[in-house]
């Protein structure tokens, strides 16, 4: 019963094809219920489904070898583990910054994986994505790089998305600094202008790819403040890859440990961090304590 | 009953028979004329072959006495405003080749000089005379000489000659003229290296003379560019192509013209086409081959800074959703060109000295007229002004240059980390990347050519420090 054979360098995977959506769902449901604090409605779909996700490099370095996962509309999930753990090749597998080599990630229950280009284009921009190294382009002001995914992409007009990138720019705490060009903010303000240009979007699933990690200390807490103040207030679904223990504890819905390229343990953030079950996890969180 | 002393055809001697009865009929009093052979002026202008007016020069009048004369005096009406050095008049009567030992005198008076011989001069003689310090009117224009003469039947009226082009003299040519005078720059001239690679004279007729050759090379150079861009870009993108095919082409074509002479270049166009019955103006040809020739660099250099934009500017714009053409014409290139800017005006310098090459096969630009100078003047001192007219617009763009380059290194900051080649980026996709810092450099033309070029054995992710 099991699908398309994925050879790829040596490799070979054997993936059955993705589930029926109503049975995973259902399924999901189950197997979430007690390991997240998202509210669960009966009879909900989780908005990104992850399946058997496989991801090589060179055919031969495997990164991810059989990533589980579900996330469900509005759901915080912060994602830990070590280097090469895989959980920064997974998120960019979500929007496609990476092709799979073999599994399935469903957005909506729409398998977005082994697309065409232009098709890739359609899903990403549910898809937002907030970087390490922030990724604003320099030649613009913060308020253009707000507005061009909106203008270029959505085909929004000048004047909405300029509405939009100043609100999503206050939002951020950046309303006085919207003429500023990236080499003139530093680096926690142009996170958070990255943060600003992700959400004015209006993706689906935000995901971010440790956006603290290339920050100073002291500008750390800024950008931590406005993820938290978006998790909370608003009714985004989060992926975010951090090794902010406290974000995580506080604002995660779930926390997903992940080591090898699997996913090791998850559940909430209480249970993870106070009573982790896997030796992995307890000496990980050990580790950074 | 005409006693020709050449051979002339019965046919055309009567038609010179009518034509003179028509003309006696006319004007009777010319039945006899003194033909107005020439009048010519000796070039006056320094490395040129024209007369200019207000200047000395030596004016040339000739004639010959026609059959049935003898011509005692010849009276010549010199241009209105012209002024001569009568007392060095020259006088020359030739029998055939050989010279006719006639005695004459000059007299000058206002604007006429009369010429009076010892005796008449016999039909067929070839009357000369040479005005010396003869100086036109000093607006320039054509003036013709004419006058009178006195034959065996009384006065005469002269032919007028053939107009005599002058230029006017322009504050160039008194200056040159005073140069000329200056003591100091006779000094100066007879150190031989001065005289011989700055003689002010020539250096300012340089100047003046060069201009257009000078324009040429600028028009040739801004006409060729934008179409060097233009196609440079292209080749860059398709260099950079997923397209096997597209590469292919790009490669052969930047590889052919950036491996070959711009000189061999020039000659096979234009030599070349004409062979193949396509003819193209010289000019246009030359914008031609100076575009194509830029375009080969100009499309390495887009390359080169296309390559240099961080990788996540590319995923920045993609997880927007942005495609290929909105990525490239909205994020990557308006980031390349500020980098590029330097080394594209670097590349414009080249080209614009290059255009100098084109001399080689006739293209009136600089180059061609600091040459011409050079031949007239047997002076090193016009290509030293050519050398002059080039710098003037290489060095403020130098200058431009390093001023964009100090100004692009300050300001561009916080685009994400450098791409670092094949087997970085795969690892900073795989695990974590190690940010660096944006330090961006303008001299990444050449670097980026090996950085890309030569393969990286893979890392492993894991290989990858994470922060």
């Amino acid at each position: 019963m099991f699908g398309k054979n994925h050879g790829h360098g040596g490799l070979t995977f054997d993936v059955p094809p993705a589930m029926d959506a109503a049975e995973a769902a259902r399924i999901a449901f189950d197997h979430d219920l007690s390991l997240s604090k998202h509210h669960f409605v009966e009879g909900e779909h989780p908005v990104v489904r992850i399946e058997h996700l496989m991801k090589t490099f060179d055919g031969e370095t495997q990164v991810l070898r059989d990533v589980n996962l579900n996330v469900w509309n509005g759901e915080i999930v912060v994602v830990l583990g070590p280097s090469g753990s895989g959980k920064s090749t997974m998120l960019r597998c979500i929007n496609l910054l990476e092709t799979p080599t073999a599994g399935h990630i469903l957005i909506d229950d729409d398998e977005i994986t082994g697309k065409s280009a232009k098709e890739v284009g359609l899903i990403r921009r549910d898809l937002g994505m907030v970087f390490q190294s922030f990724n604003l382009f320099p030649h613009l002001t913060a308020l253009e790089n707000v507005m061009i995914g909106q203008t270029k992409v959505l085909k929004k007009n000048k004047d909405e998305a300029r509405a939009e990138a100043v609100k999503q720019l206050e939002a951020v705490g950046l309303g006085d600094r919207i003429d500023y060009k990236p080499p003139q903010l530093s680096g926690g303000q142009q996170q958070r202008v990255a943060i600003a240009r992700a959400v004015a979007m209006h993706p689906k699933v935000l995901l971010f790819d440790e956006p603290t990690s290339a920050l100073d200390p002291e500008l750390v807490r800024d950008v931590l403040g406005v993820m938290r103040e978006l998790a909370l207030h608003g009714d985004m679904t989060m992926i975010v890859v951090t090794h902010e223990m406290g974000f995580a504890r506080d604002v995660g819905d779930r926390v997903v440990f992940m080591e090898g390229g699997v996913v090791v343990e998850q559940g909430l953030p209480e249970q993870v961090f106070d009573n982790p079950q896997h030796d992995r996890t307890k000496q990980f969180l050990g580790s950074i304590k | 009953m005409s006693n020709t002393r050449r051979g002339t055809k019965w046919g055309l001697a009567a038609l010179v028979a009518m034509l003179a009865v028509a003309f006696a009929l006319a004007a009777p009093h010319s039945a006899y004329a003194l033909t107005t052979n020439k009048a010519t002026a000796r070039p006056n202008e320094n490395g040129g072959s024209g007369v200019i007016g207000g200047l000395a020069t030596r004016l040339t009048w000739e004639g010959t006495v026609e059959e049935g004369e003898k011509v005692s005096s010849v009276t010549l009406v010199l241009p209105e405003g012209g002024t001569f050095d009568g007392s060095s008049t020259k006088i020359t009567v030739l029998e055939g080749l050989s010279r006719a030992k006639v005695e004459g005198t000059a007299t000058p008076a206002d604007t006429q000089l009369e010429v009076t011989f010892s005796e008449p001069i016999e039909a067929g003689y070839l009357l000369r005379l040479e005005v010396e310090g003869m100086k036109f009117p000093a607006d320039g224009g054509e003036v013709s000489v004419g006058g009178s003469y006195v034959n065996q039947d009384g006065e005469q009226q002269l032919a007028e000659s053939k107009p005599i082009k002058t230029i006017a003299n322009t504050p160039l040519q008194a200056l040159v003229a005073t140069l000329d005078e200056a003591p100091w720059v006779q000094a100066w001239n007879s150190n031989p290296f001065l005289g011989m690679f700055f003689k002010p004279q020539l250096l300012a007729t340089a100047f003046a003379t060069l201009v257009p050759g000078w324009l040429l090379c600028l028009l040739i150079v801004v006409i060729a560019y934008p179409f060097a861009i233009v196609l440079g870009l292209i080749f860059a993108l398709m260099k950079i192509s997923k397209n096997p095919l597209l590469r292919l082409i790009a490669i052969v074509y930047i590889n052919i013209l950036r491996g070959t002479p711009l000189f061999l270049q020039i000659y096979i166009m234009f030599f070349g086409l004409p062979m193949m019955n396509i003819n193209i103006d010289n000019n246009v040809l030359g914008v031609i081959v100076i575009a194509i020739n830029a375009s080969a660099y100009l499309a390495e250099i887009f390359r080169a800074g296309i390559q240099s934009i961080p990788q996540g500017q590319y995923e920045a714009a993609s997880s927007l959703g942005m495609n290929y053409f909105q990525t490239m014409f909205d994020i990557i290139l308006p980031q390349t060109i500020r980098r590029v800017i330097p080394t594209v005006t670097s590349d414009f310098i080249t080209s614009y000295k290059d255009t100098s090459l084109l001399s080689s096969v006739g293209v009136m630009e600089l180059m061609m007229f600091a040459k011409n100078l050079t031949s007239v003047s047997g002076n090193m001192t016009p290509y030293v002004a050519a050398a002059i007219f080039y710098l003037i617009v290489t060095l403020p763009l130098i200058k431009a240059v390093g001023y964009v380059e100090q100004r692009i290194a300050n300001s561009e900051r916080g685009g994400g980390p450098r791409p670092k080649g094949k087997a970085a980026v795969k690892a900073a996709s795989a695990g974590e990347a190690t940010p660096l810092p944006s330090e961006l450099g303008v001299h990444f033309e050449a670097a980026r050519d090996d950085a890309f070029g030569t393969s990286v054995s893979p890392l492993a992710p894991v290989a990858v420090q994470e922060v």
